[in-house]
């Protein structure tokens, strides 16, 4: 009897709390009841579905479909029923090109433009992202002061808004910002106009994107070296192994599961770079760093000349390229959960 | 060839004393088995030796050698891990042959190296598996594998045993007896299961709080132990404690019942019994009474519960099948040349 007390107590508690919660569930219970014979019970679970199957068709699956339409109809008219049919003509716009290599032989010599800046981005920017990521992840994994205070500094830029990551950094690279003025305090050096300049405005690009994303990444591969056992640098130490090699045959294949997340995942993102570059540079200097996102923006809603087919059309082809990694993507992380598995 | 010397070896966690004043000498060849709860520092005490972990003050010498601050591959031993600790990504051969490459062998010595360790392990056809597909028998031997083709001077081993079956628990510490025999290097065991301990060791370090309790072999633990922790630690099942008063003489058990008895101290003592040690008696001549609380009839032995000296639990094995049953009253008899007595601080009397 006597061992029984405290949790009978706790019952009676849980009891009382739960008092409304059984009131209410017995207003709605015949009403539901009643439901769920007209339905059955595999109609009775689609019910509950119906709240995010709604949000769901509403803010995704009608919008894409909306984009298909849009891809074939022309003019600059934003309403469809004001809209023609074009059919394929949009795409034939955008695919017009003398040269593949060469823009300027292109009908849409800035969609070109913009995908080659995307592709030159996407090329320097992941493997750079996942280098730092590593090295992030190794600094953070080995035993230092305050190490969890270390892992929050660099995971807090994932928290900001790319605007607000955009803003920090036009204020320090902008002609009176904090770069120059830190340079002439301590060099004297002529400030330097970095984000007008083609070099430095894409190398700003890549590196805040990079600052901005990296943490994020950097805990996934945290997270991986974590799980590698101690025991197996403990048994690499008995046998003598030299770091690098620990470094070479240990930790990377075995983070190679987790490596290869990043890198579609981040692969991913980088297609899509825009907002925080667009608050940057705005693109510039020129096109230099005009991405295809800014292109589908822009010539969709934002020049004078808007054309949101054609602006459809160019974010569904973008598309398909990120429907094949996404589904790179579960190839992989279906892979590791088998191998996770055995 | 190695011999393994420990000096007023201690480690310490911050304020957590882990290690105090370890006194140990390993001969060259002998198999040493430590022995003790969990908890107690085996594991610490096998690292400060391995190289794995750093003491806080002592030596470690090997041959001689003080090797605190030589790195663990330098010291020439090779280490077992209780997880085994394979390379997951290696085939069983890659994990053969990695510390053989560090080391920069020759690709043939290390064939010729692996080809043996596998005939002797019986893991030929094993070889180019990855250890994710192999048993966890395979996977032990394996570890074992890693460890011999080394060549080491000796063999430090973690629990090996602890993650198998009691079956091939039981074949596998025959084996790892046998090739000990076979190889003759020096081994350091470490187990918290008394029954391998004194199934392999020629001699057993007893491990208690960091502290070494008593070092002997494995009869010698049995038959004299050095206090009441190893006598109830060795053996099973284990010794009955039973608390009682002494006169010099006599033994004088709660219940007014006296053992005549040669006591070297007056006072209360302790007095310790195996199970195996104690009989049923026809009468009531130097007997102790007890009633009987449970019976359990294994065919070749049978275990009897009682309650005797004053309500104190006492456990006694008889050999073959009797007929007991449980709230019956019945008479025990000590063999009084078994009888451990201990202080109160629990150190052996006699
Ligand atoms: N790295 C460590 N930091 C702090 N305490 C530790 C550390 N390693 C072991 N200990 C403590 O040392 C004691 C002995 O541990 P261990 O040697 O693993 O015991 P055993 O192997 O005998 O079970 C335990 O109480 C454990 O909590
Ligand atoms: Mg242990």
């Amino acid at each position: 009897m006597n061992a029984q007390t405290p949790s009978s107590a706790a019952s009676r508690l849980t009891g009382a709390l739960l008092a409304p919660v059984r009131y209410l569930a017995g207003i709605i219970d015949l009403p539901l009841r009643g439901l769920q014979k007209v339905t059955g019970l595999t109609g009775m679970a689609s019910f509950f579905l119906l709240p995010n199957m709604a949000i769901f068709t509403i803010f995704v699956l009608l919008p894409l479909i909306m984009n298909v339409i849009y891809s074939m109809t022309g003019g600059t008219a934003i309403f469809l029923d004001s809209r023609t049919f074009v059919g394929a003509e949009q795409y034939s716009r955008l695919l017009d090109c003398g040269s593949y290599l060469d823009s300027g032989t292109c009908a849409e010599d800035r969609f070109w433009i913009a995908t080659s800046n995307t592709a030159w981005f996407v090329l320097l920017q992941v493997p750079l992202l996942l280098v730092v990521a590593l090295v992030t992840a190794l600094v953070l994994n080995r035993e230092l002061k305050a190490r969890s205070f270390w892992r929050a500094v660099f995971f807090f830029p994932v928290l900001l808004s790319p605007v607000v990551v955009g803003l920090i950094w036009r204020w320090i690279l902008q002609r009176q910002g904090l770069l120059n003025l830190m340079l002439f305090e301590t060099v004297g050096a002529q400030p330097h106009t970095w984000l007008t300049d083609r070099f430095w405005a894409f190398a700003a690009a890549i590196g805040v994107s990079i600052w901005a994303h990296v943490g994020f990444y950097a805990l996934i591969l945290l997270a991986g070296l974590q799980a590698i056992p101690k025991d197996i640098y403990e048994a690499a130490e008995m046998d003598g192994t030299r770091p690098s090699r620990v470094f070479w045959r240990i930790t990377l294949p075995l983070l190679m599961p987790n490596l290869l997340v990043v890198l579609v995942l981040a692969l991913i993102r980088a297609v899509q770079v825009f907002d925080e570059v667009y608050v940057l540079t705005g693109g510039g200097p020129g096109t230099s760093t005009m991405y295809l996102i800014q292109y589908i923006f822009e010539t969709g809603f934002a020049s004078q000349l808007r054309n949101p087919g054609l602006a459809a059309a160019a974010s569904i082809l973008m598309g398909l390229v990120l429907v094949v990694l996404t589904l790179v993507q579960l190839g992989i992380s279906r892979t590791n959960e088998r191998k996770g598995q055995r | 060839m190695s011999r393994i010397t420990l000096n007023k070896l201690g480690k310490s966690y911050g304020q957590v004393h882990v290690l105090k004043d370890i006194d140990l000498d390993i001969v060259d060849g002998e198999l040493m088995v430590f022995v003790g709860p969990s908890g107690c520092g085996k594991s610490t005490l096998l690292r400060q030796i391995a190289g794995l972990d750093r003491p806080t003050s002592g030596e470690i010498r090997i041959d001689g050698r003080l090797v605190n601050n030589v790195p663990a591959a330098d010291r020439g031993l090779a280490m077992v891990f209780q997880s085994y600790a394979l390379y997951p990504h290696m085939s069983v051969r890659q994990n053969l042959a990695f510390g053989l490459e560090n080391a920069r062998l020759p690709r043939a010595e290390i064939d010729s190296r692996i080809t043996e360790a596998a005939r002797m392990l019986e893991i030929g056809q094993l070889l180019e598996r990855r250890p994710g597909q192999l048993s966890g028998g395979q996977r032990q031997r394996v570890a074992i594998g890693r460890a011999i083709v080394r060549n080491p001077t000796a063999f430090l081993l973690d629990e090996p045993l602890s993650n198998l079956d009691a079956e091939l628990r039981i074949s596998t510490r025959a084996e790892l007896a046998a090739l000990h025999a076979r190889l003759g290097t020096t081994m350091i065991y470490v187990t918290h299961d008394q029954v391998e301990a004194m199934t392999l060791a020629h001699r057993i370090v007893v491990l208690r709080g960091g502290q070494i309790e008593q070092i002997g072999a494995p009869l010698e633990l049995y038959n004299k132990p050095a206090n009441r922790f190893v006598a109830g630690f060795i053996g099973a099942p284990r010794m009955n404690f039973l608390e009682c008063g002494a006169d010099g003489n006599a033994l004088v058990l709660p219940g007014g019942h006296t053992l005549n008895k040669a006591v070297p101290a007056k006072g209360k003592v302790t007095l310790g019994i195996r199970p195996q040690h104690v009989k049923l008696a026809a009468n009531d001549m130097g007997t102790v009474p007890a009633e009987v609380t449970l019976v359990e009839a294994l065919g070749s032995e049978t275990v009897v519960h009682t309650m005797a000296a004053g309500n104190q639990p006492l456990l006694l094995t008889l050999e073959g099948q009797h007929k007991v049953t449980a709230g019956e009253k019945v008479h025990l008899k000590f063999d009084d040349d078994r009888l451990h007595l201990f202080d109160v601080e629990g150190l052996r009397l006699n």
